[in-house]
């Protein structure tokens, strides 16, 4: 309860941090009303009569108006929610524990650990995400399961490298001298007296990573390695493209889509931002 | 005459809850050419009393009333540049840590200079001179004057920021904590150097510590401050030997004494009152072993009681009988 | 009558800008069960090292530690579970010395848990452990965090904690430099009570004679890294042996109206450049110092009375 209260207060300090969680809760109730907030199935094609509906313009029936194949945009932008939250937290919760168990392996247990997965991490960084991404998904099959893995083995190092640095300072910390002389084991130190220290910092870099996994899907659903049968923003915009949408001018097909990835990656952005303040105090000081 | 006369300050500093009175009706004489300490626990008020003197309130904190007169004039009403041309000239400041005084990349020579020259109107060639001498008068080889502070121990830090205190050769001196980051040797080396300088330039100094040992060595005269206001000052003979008020008396005994006899420390037991809510009668009653219904109830006035000793306490004529008494800690545990 | 704890010829090296530095370099020391020692020195003259070394929180370069007569310098892990037991820490610092998100019961709960008492007997434990400290009624206090503590309610806590496993030594590094000068007389009479009523062994570092002197029957004076003086408190402040410990005494505030104001009787600065290697590290500042003090490092001779004084002067020729 208390905690509520103190995000509340701090939400209201930081205008930053409250837009991006509105429009993080925004989506986040779409996606559980799917079902019933869609006027229609997102894969239904739908008719005017005996034709198939296909591009017709922004109507009362149809808000956002409809695809090519006749199917209805805002219906296919409030299911893509689903798969967005699907792909975003699935990575996001990849990159949060496994960036977090390597920073703070490697920040409080230091020596050849710390330099093993130092190295690794800064080998890690320099790999190009998108080429990295389409070589895998040639490779395999392309899907979901490539951008999450994709999103998780190239983000990690950005969440390890900061819990490292906060594991260090907080290792040189009284308490945790004081949990070695009450006869602590290392492992229940670093889990049970570090890491719930860590968490809110680690979170926050779950929240970008849930943007940088979103656009990676889209990227590549938008390059065709995505999986056609789902609805998402990504295959939408693929469809679009394909579909010279663009060309057309019917931005009423192409343009949500795309507003709603640029909506939930600010979001997670916004929220690091602002909560920058909360974690480290003194750069707001400065 | 007084060259500061503090009557019934009041800072007060802005917080989620409300107004904190970190300074609350506070009343100071500091006579010229002469070492006053204010002595206290943390939370007292008396480094915000040093920086309200100063004019340098951090943000929050805002001068509620009362009046500063020094040297004749009242501060409070002044205008940020006429106070600006008050600070460092005629009245300077030595912070607890002396990195918070010195800019950690640049060279002392540069940072005397800068004062000498911006603040004191000093020319190139004149300002050089006197910084040497500056150095030389707190005891350090000018030629370190090339030095970036981190260069320095914790004493030669301090020793600097004293010459950067006195460089413009102010009427008084508040030094916040000058000497509680430093070992015992460098402490009362530095204390040397501020009690030598302050006979030799007769300067009025005002020494912010909680360490009543460091009072007895180095003041003449001693306010002691609790929640915010003043319960007891006078000359520091006066004040150790027949203290007046409680919380003095439980001071003295608070410390143990290198040579001292073995008998028991004496504990004040409870902790200091909420300023942002202070209670409406004596502030130190809750704490104190010999409170009455009447202290709970009316706040006691400063009254001098002696020469030059003034106390804030209801049963201040009593003070023979209850020295006694708070000499022993059984007196201070049932309360 | 055999130590409780004992270090023999503990250093502590290390590199600093290419250079070898000692911080501790050959100190021994032995300490009986129930005595209380106490470590003074300036910052920088290896006190807290040697602390910590002794606990176990810092490995020495060279030396031996024994605990109960048993060799504790190279246990690691759960072998030194045992010895964490009966030797713990009150640290300088109470605002950063609990975990800031367990509860008061939570901390105190924690040394139990790992030192295998079963849960059945906690509560009371807590309990008696948070009366001993005067942390009363303890159910007041269980549930709160450290946030909401001050500094000397903290550090009951703290003492609290090092207390509950039932130790044989406490370690105490300046337990009282952080905290208000009203409270502190409280936390040294605590520590003084829990020492007479537990029996326990007591080492305090501090750079504060007074406070030594209160709670310290024997006291070992060091001086960059070395132990230039030895004995029984008392007698060590009223007739210093090592012009060290002279200045020392000397410098110590006394909070009363007569004061000697003379000059300390030392010279310089303790950072300017100490000297190395062979001789007395003191000689520099040392009014007394002659050609055998850089020719020779002073070895510790006994003066009889427990005291004993690694210096020159006074030395048969």
């Amino acid at each position: 309860m208390r905690g509520v209260r103190s995000a509340l207060r701090f939400l209201r300090g930081e205008p930053f941090a409250a837009v991006g969680a509105a429009i993080y809760a925004v989506i986040i109730v779409v996606a559980i009303f799917a079902d019933r907030l869609a006027p229609y199935d997102p894969k239904a094609i739908l008719k005017v009569g005996a034709r198939v509906a296909r591009y017709l313009p922004m109507t009362p029936e149809h808000w956002l108006g409809t695809t090519s194949s006749g199917r209805d945009v805002l219906s296919q932008v409030i299911f893509g929610t689903r798969a967005a939250l699907q792909v975003g937290l699935t990575a996001a919760f990849a990159v949060v524990a496994i960036g977090t168990l390597l920073g703070l392996l490697s920040g409080y247990l230091g020596g050849w650990v710390d330099r093993l997965i130092t190295r690794v991490a800064d080998i890690v960084l320099g790999l190009p995400f998108l080429p990295f991404m389409l070589v895998l998904a040639a490779l395999t099959s392309p899907g979901t399961g490539v951008v999450i893995f994709t999103v998780t083995a190239l983000l990690w190092p950005n969440t390890a490298r900061v819990i490292r640095a906060q594991v260090l300072s907080l290792r040189e910390r009284a308490w945790v001298e004081a949990a070695r002389v009450t006869g602590c084991s290392t492992a229940r130190i670093m889990f049970v007296h570090v890491l719930p220290q860590v968490l809110p910092l680690a979170a926050l870099y779950g929240s970008v990573a849930i943007g940088w996994a979103i656009l990676a899907e889209a990227s590549a659903s938008f390059l065709g390695f995505g999986d056609p049968s789902t609805v998402s923003w990504g295959v939408m915009l693929q469809d679009a493209y394909a579909n010279q949408a663009l060309s057309r001018g019917a931005w009423n097909w192409f343009g949500p889509p795309g507003a709603a990835i640029m909506a939930m990656v600010l979001a997670g952005f916004m929220i690091s931002r602002g909560s920058e303040k909360l974690l480290f105090p003194k750069l707001a000081d400065q | 005459m007084s060259l500061l006369s503090v009557r019934s300050l009041r800072v007060t500093y802005a917080s989620r809850s409300g107004p904190v009175r970190a300074v609350d009706g506070m009343d100071l004489e500091v006579p010229a050419g002469s070492i006053t300490g204010l002595v206290g626990e943390s939370g007292c008020g008396k480094s915000t009393l040093g920086r309200a003197l100063m004019g340098v309130l951090p943000d929050a904190g805002r001068i509620a009333g009362g009046q500063v007169v020094f040297e004749g004039q009242d501060l409070i009403p002044l205008s940020e540049s006429a106070r600006r041309a008050i600070r460092w000239r005629r009245m300077s400041f030595i912070p607890q840590t002396a990195m918070n005084a010195l800019d950690p990349v640049q060279r002392l020579r540069g940072q005397m200079l800068e004062v000498l020259i911006e603040r004191g109107g000093f020319s190139r060639d004149r300002a050089l001179v006197r910084a040497a001498e500056l150095f030389r008068m707190v005891g350090l080889d000018p030629v370190r004057l090339a030095d970036y502070p981190h260069q320095f121990s914790g004493g030669m830090r301090q020793r600097a920021s004293i010459a950067l205190a006195l460089a413009l050769e102010p009427a008084l001196v508040i030094a916040d904590e000058p000497v509680t980051a430093l070992d015992v040797i460098v402490q009362r080396q530095v204390l040397d150097v501020l009690r030598e300088l302050q006979a030799r330039l007769n300067l009025a100094m005002i020494l912010v510590t909680h360490d009543m040992a460091v009072v007895a060595y180095a003041c003449d005269r001693v306010a002691v401050m609790y929640a915010g206001q003043v319960v007891e000052s006078g000359p520091v003979e006066a004040v150790l030997e027949r203290p007046l008020h409680p919380y003095t008396m439980g001071l003295t005994h608070a410390f143990p004494d290198v040579h001292g006899g073995s008998e028991a420390l004496v504990p004040i037991e409870g902790a200091p009152p909420s300023l942002l809510h202070p209670p409406t009668g004596c502030r130190f009653a809750a704490r104190c072993p010999f409170a009455q219904p009447r202290c709970h109830a009316e706040p006691p006035a400063s009254r001098a009681l002696g020469a030059d000793h003034l106390v804030a306490c209801w049963r201040a004529e009593e003070a023979p009988e209850l020295r006694a008494l708070a000499a022993t800690p059984a007196t201070w545990a049932a309360a | 009558m055999s130590a409780l704890i004992e270090a023999q010829g503990l250093q502590k090296t290390f590199r600093a800008r290419g250079r070898l530095v000692h911080a501790v370099n050959d100190v021994s020391l032995a300490v009986a069960p129930g005595e209380a020692l106490g470590i003074v020195g300036e910052s920088g003259c290896g006190k807290t090292t040697t602390a910590r070394m002794l606990l176990r929180l810092e490995d020495p370069s060279a030396g031996r530690i024994l605990f109960d007569g048993a060799d504790i310098t190279s246990l690691r892990g759960a072998a030194l579970r045992p010895f964490r037991a009966r030797a713990q820490l009150v640290f300088q610092n109470p605002f950063d010395a609990l975990n800031p998100r367990f509860t008061i019961r939570r901390s105190l709960a924690e040394p139990l848990r790992n030192f295998g008492i079963p849960e059945a007997e906690h509560a009371a434990r807590i309990d008696a452990v948070l009366n001993r400290v005067r942390l009363t009624p303890p159910e007041a206090w269980l549930d709160r965090r450290p946030h909401e503590l001050s500094g000397g309610q903290l550090q009951r806590v703290v003492l609290a904690r090092a207390l509950i496993p039932g130790p044989s030594l406490i370690v105490a590094d300046e337990p009282v430099s952080m905290l208000d000068v009203s409270v502190r007389a409280g936390i040294l009479n605590l520590l003084r009570e829990a020492r007479d009523a537990l029996g326990l062994a007591a080492i305090y570092i501090s750079h504060d004679l007074a406070l030594i002197r209160y709670v310290c029957e024997r006291t070992l004076v060091m001086y960059l890294g070395r132990v230039v003086e030895e004995g029984p408190t008392t007698e060590l402040i009223a007739n210093p042996a090592h012009p060290y410990t002279r200045a020392l005494v000397a410098a110590v505030p006394v909070p009363r109206v007569e004061q000697d104001r003379a000059a300390l009787p030392i010279r310089g600065a303790l950072s300017d450049a100490p000297p190395t290697g062979i001789g007395c590290a003191f000689r520099d500042r040392c009014p007394h110092a002659f050609a055998r003090c850089a020719d020779e490092t002073p070895v510790a001779r006994s003066l009889g009375g427990g005291r004993a004084v690694a210096c020159h002067l006074g030395e048969a020729a």
